[in-house]
């Protein structure tokens, strides 16, 4: 077994142009409908908070801060949250007639061998090789 | 409660490949598993207590034999804290996708 990057990675087709999308993921109103309700604004530096219904092992709030922003390209914001100092970027491509957007989540303090672990898991190396094969095998007996 | 968290458990490869042996191959004596690494016998036996006690493992005598075997319960703790994440960005995409379709100009 090797160890993987630590992160997440989601991708999906969105049949709307990059342009849409990307005010659907900078608009505060839009952004709440979809994702949570926040302070957001499309302004690198710019600090703002999430917040939702608490559930748990999540308290509903993630600070978060604009660390990078290439209107109709990338936005990529700090995401923070309990233990958790992680990045999430989104990066928009034109595809076709819509537009293919990718979502990583990653970043993590290597100083915390709790949080490393869980991000190297969370990346899929650990769960996809083993916890599949474990849970299948589980779900059989 | 286990001593060790499953977390510390499993954040050190050898140990995941003790796991991956006992996943694939079933129980093992002690001295089997100790042919695959390339570790001292104490080195192994401390890796093999430390599973035992975030009860990953269980040990049980066959003659004169140590047998080691997977116990994959408490790895469920494991899934169950971490597939809402990524289960969480799923939904949230899925939700763009609808949102924007009703987004009209």
């Amino acid at each position: 077994m090797t160890d993987e990057p630590a992160s997440i990675e989601v991708d999906q087709y969105l049949p709307h142009p990059p342009g849409k999308v990307w005010r659907a993921l900078t608009d505060p109103a839009r952004l709440a409908t979809w994702l949570m309700p926040s302070d957001f604004a499309p302004v690198v530096g710019h600090r703002f908070t999430f917040r939702t219904e608490p559930r748990p092992g999540f308290d509903g709030i993630v600070h978060c801060r604009v660390l990078d922003l290439e209107p109709e390209r990338l936005l990529r914001w700090s995401w923070c949250n309990g233990a958790l100092d992680s990045t999430v970027t989104w990066t928009l491509a034109a595809e076709g007639h819509g537009t293919r957007l990718f979502l990583r989540h990653d970043g993590f303090d290597p100083g915390d061998p709790w949080q490393q672990q869980a991000m190297r898991i969370m990346g899929g190396g650990w769960r996809s090789h083993i916890m599949r094969a474990l849970e299948a095998e589980l779900n059989a007996g | 409660m286990p001593e060790v968290d499953v977390f510390t458990a499993i954040a050190n490869p050898a140990r995941r490949e003790v796991l991956r042996l006992l996943r694939d191959g079933g129980p093992h004596p002690v001295a089997q598993l100790a042919e695959r690494f390339d570790m001292s016998r104490p080195s192994l036996s401390e890796h093999l207590r430390l599973l035992k006690d975030a009860g990953l493992v269980t040990e049980r005598r066959a003659g004169r034999q140590r047998l080691y075997s997977l116990e994959a319960g408490p790895l469920h703790e494991l899934a169950g804290w971490l597939a809402p994440y990524e289960q969480f960005w799923r939904e949230k995409m899925s939700d763009l996708a609808t949102f924007l379709d009703a987004d009209d100009d």
